[in-house]
């Protein structure tokens, strides 16, 4: 967790290779025929080595959860490839193999909704097992009560309904399913956003145990990113189906270089008062676009502050930023990445950082 | 602010007065739930009052009592008093009370698309507010109904009182129900978490916007949320409330520096903060308390580091914290604060109290309190 791995000096787990996900909008009943696409994610490439939490953060339609639930397997790419130890699972060339596709879990939202009500948890946590043939019943039973207690629950939980628990205890059983299979990879989709507070860090502190005790890697998806830099050792930021910036954890928070993650940064409140007092903010104009027809060029130049500070020039509207580093290990799509004034995200760093006046 | 009049900073009289408003569901077979329990608290003009807690924890139940919107068929209100100027809403009419809500106070619901109607145009709806208070025509109000709705920052008002609102953002329809809201102008306005369900962008925006209105326009706002970080940001003075009650009531600076009440202090240690990065986080052991169930001391106890014996007996009044007691540094008079055995200044680092030997007293053997907590 705190070692911070990064991804030059490991070979990766997961790989994602120019990714695209699109979905098609139709028109007519009898002759349906397609009229556009949503272009939910849109060419993206992406690392995560063994032990390694990346966040990913952006806004709703972003894409975020369409890239989960592709790298899961519950959605075909429509290009690119998505390689599980170098290893195509899903996209151009990828095996069937459910061996293999059992090694990435994902942990969804609501807890509420993707527990079969009808069920007694011990028959969810045990259905990965039953569909891939893993031991015989007695030794699915017995699986089953030492999950439960990985997660903190007790055996006799099995016997329970979903209604009966309360929602951080459905959500430690959502867990428990995801762990059943032995994953190598857990996709973790707003897994702690539908919690309260006192409970949700009971979650984050059970997640980051378990990764320290069986190495695993996570794909954390969330919008609160006080949450993510908790968590993640480097974060991906998403905006219009393709990351705009990607950096360490601590180094994003402190030094962002493209104007859209400055500006979410700004915009997200800091439990601190005075720091609320004194901070600059960027609020952003208008809504994020229509991802079925992405603005040409710069897909945040409709929005971005930085290109009007500059005198809105051109290149923006005209030419697709190239995704640059501008550290080790930092890099980010903008073509005025290097002019991002420096110490803008102070305003997240919170209460130690004296805020520029 | 304080309770027995000694408030020398408010200039003005309060706007809104609740005095010991208890509110009581009854979900059959005899349960009673104590939803709210004795709560009071005052709100000044141009104030922002925040009032946090965890779900279940009474916060929307106490808004929708003060609109008397609460159910009829399972929820009474047991006791207590809401002052609006020199009305007891409690004591109106439903009749007197329609009169009221929209007009002199508004909410702001949490889901902008429940609380509109989809079958209606955004105008109908906006418009329909000021027919409903005042003896205007169709077109003057739709006129009125646009000039809101440019104040609210929606582009092009006029060509927008004809469209729906599935063809709005989450963002805008925000905006739309604190144009409805904001209508008439009331003196109080209710924000029951106004900015859940939008993303941090948009919710800026709706943030900046709430707050540029009460200063302009002198409305009162009574913010509900769970997010301290916009606590922080939006608010004068805090609420902490659990199972019902308010445990602890101080200026929002202060609670943020010198949260005093266990819960509150538990709160804010089980929320990431950017300055402790890597350190796990502290969660508050065990879960929020069934209320149908009512413990007879202290909600909290059960889950608390610092319960004493009389915790498990006799729930604390709010009052400001004892000047004997209380052994960590000064506070300003705002505070107050409903615990027998608060955190000191020194604990709040560490969370946990600092007091060699202390352990916190076990649940009493005579059975005192009624049922499990977990």
């Amino acid at each position: 967790m705190t070692a911070s791995p990064t991804s030059a000096s490991e070979p990766a787990l997961l790989e994602l290779r120019d990714v695209r996900v699109y979905f098609p909008i139709t028109r007519g009943i009898v002759f349906r025929r397609t009229v556009g696409q949503v272009h939910a994610v849109d060419g993206l490439s992406l690392n995560l080595a063994k032990g390694e939490t990346v966040g990913l953060v952006g806004e709703s339609g972003s894409g975020k959860t369409t890239l989960g639930r592709a790298i899961v397997g519950l959605l075909p790419p429509t290009s690119g490839t998505i390689l599980f130890r170098g290893r195509p699972v899903a996209g151009k060339g990828a095996a069937s193999d459910r061996a293999e596709r059992a090694q990435l879990q994902m942990v969804f939202q609501d807890p509420t909704a993707s527990l079969d009500p009808k069920w007694r948890v011990g028959a969810s946590i045990a259905e990965p097992l039953r569909v891939n043939h893993v031991g015989t019943t007695a030794e699915r039973r017995q699986r089953v009560r030492d999950l439960l207690e990985v997660v903190g629950l007790s055996p006799g939980h099995a016997q329970r309904y979903p209604h009966e628990l309360s929602g951080g205890q459905r959500q430690r059983v959502g867990l428990a399913r995801a762990l059943a299979l032995n994953p190598a990879v857990i996709v973790a989709d707003e897994a702690v956003s539908a919690l309260d507070v006192s409970i949700r860090a009971q979650v984050i502190n059970l997640l980051q145990q378990l990764q320290n005790e069986l190495n695993l890697s996570y794909l954390f998806i969330a919008h609160d990113l006080a949450v993510v830099r908790h968590l993640s050792d480097r974060v991906a930021v998403m905006y219009l189906g393709q990351i705009v910036e990607q950096a360490a954890a601590a180094n994003l928070y402190v030094d962002p270089r493209h104007p859209y993650t400055v500006s979410l940064l700004s915009a997200v409140p800091v439990p601190d008062p005075t720091v609320e007092a004194r901070r600059r903010r960027i609020v952003l104009p208008g809504d994020p676009p229509n991802p079925a027809s992405p603005p040409p060029g710069c897909r945040f130049h409709t929005r971005c502050w930085l290109r009007k500070q500059l005198g809105n020039p051109e290149r923006c509207a005209e030419e697709e930023p190239e995704h640059q580093e501008v550290s080790a290990g930092h890099t980010a799509a903008c073509h005025y990445a290097h002019e991002v004034p420096g110490n803008v995200g102070l305003s997240t760093v919170g209460p130690t950082v004296e805020p520029a006046s | 602010m304080s309770e027995d009049g000694q408030a020398p900073v408010a200039v003005t009289d309060p706007v809104l007065r609740v005095r010991d408003l208890s509110v009581r569901f009854d979900s059959g077979r005899n349960v009673v739930v104590h939803a709210v329990n004795s709560v009071s608290f005052d709100l000044e003009a141009s104030g922002a009052l925040g009032l946090v807690g965890e779900s279940g924890s009474g916060k929307s139940v106490t808004s929708l009592a003060i609109l008397r919107l609460l159910p009829p068929a399972t929820a009474r209100i047991a006791a207590g008093e809401v002052w609006l100027g020199d009305r007891n809403l409690i004591r109106l009419s439903d009749r007197e009370m329609r009169g009221l809500r929209g007009k002199e106070i508004s909410l702001v619901p949490q889901d902008p698309m429940s609380g509109l109607n989809p079958v209606l145009t955004i105008g109908e709806q906006v418009a329909e507010t000021l027919r409903a208070h005042e003896d205007v025509r169709w077109r003057e109000a739709r006129h009125r109904a646009a000039e809101l709705l440019g104040t609210v920052g929606i582009p092009r008002p006029g060509d927008q009182l004809k469209r729906y609102p599935h063809q709005f953002s989450g963002g805008m329809r925000q905006r739309v129900l604190i144009a409805i809201a904001l209508a008439l102008r009331p003196t109080l306005l209710i924000a029951d978490e106004p900015t859940t369900a939008l993303d941090v962008t948009v919710q800026a925006q709706v943030l900046e916007l709430l707050h540029q209105l009460t200063v302009e326009r002198g409305t009162a706002i009574l913010l509900i949320s769970h997010d301290l970080g916009i606590m922080a940001r939006m608010t004068q003075r805090i609420m902490v409330m659990y199972a019902g009650h308010i445990v602890e009531s101080a200026p929002t600076e202060e609670i943020f520096a010198r949260p005093s009440h266990p819960y509150t202090v538990g709160l804010l240690r089980s929320i990431p903060r950017v300055a402790g990065v890597g350190r796990p986080l502290t969660p508050i052991a065990g879960s929020p308390p069934v209320l149908d169930q009512v413990p007879r001391g202290c909600p909290f106890a059960p889950r608390c580091a610092w319960a004493l014996d009389v915790c498990w007996r006799e729930m604390p009044p709010l009052a400001p914290p004892d000047a004997i007691s209380f052994s960590g540094g000064p506070r300003s008079g705002g505070h107050l604060l409903a615990c027998h055995n608060p955190v000191a200044a020194d604990e709040v680092e560490g969370g946990k109290p600092l007091q060699p030997g202390f352990r916190p007293a076990p649940p009493p053997e005579d059975g005192l309190v009624t049922g499990e907590t977990m």
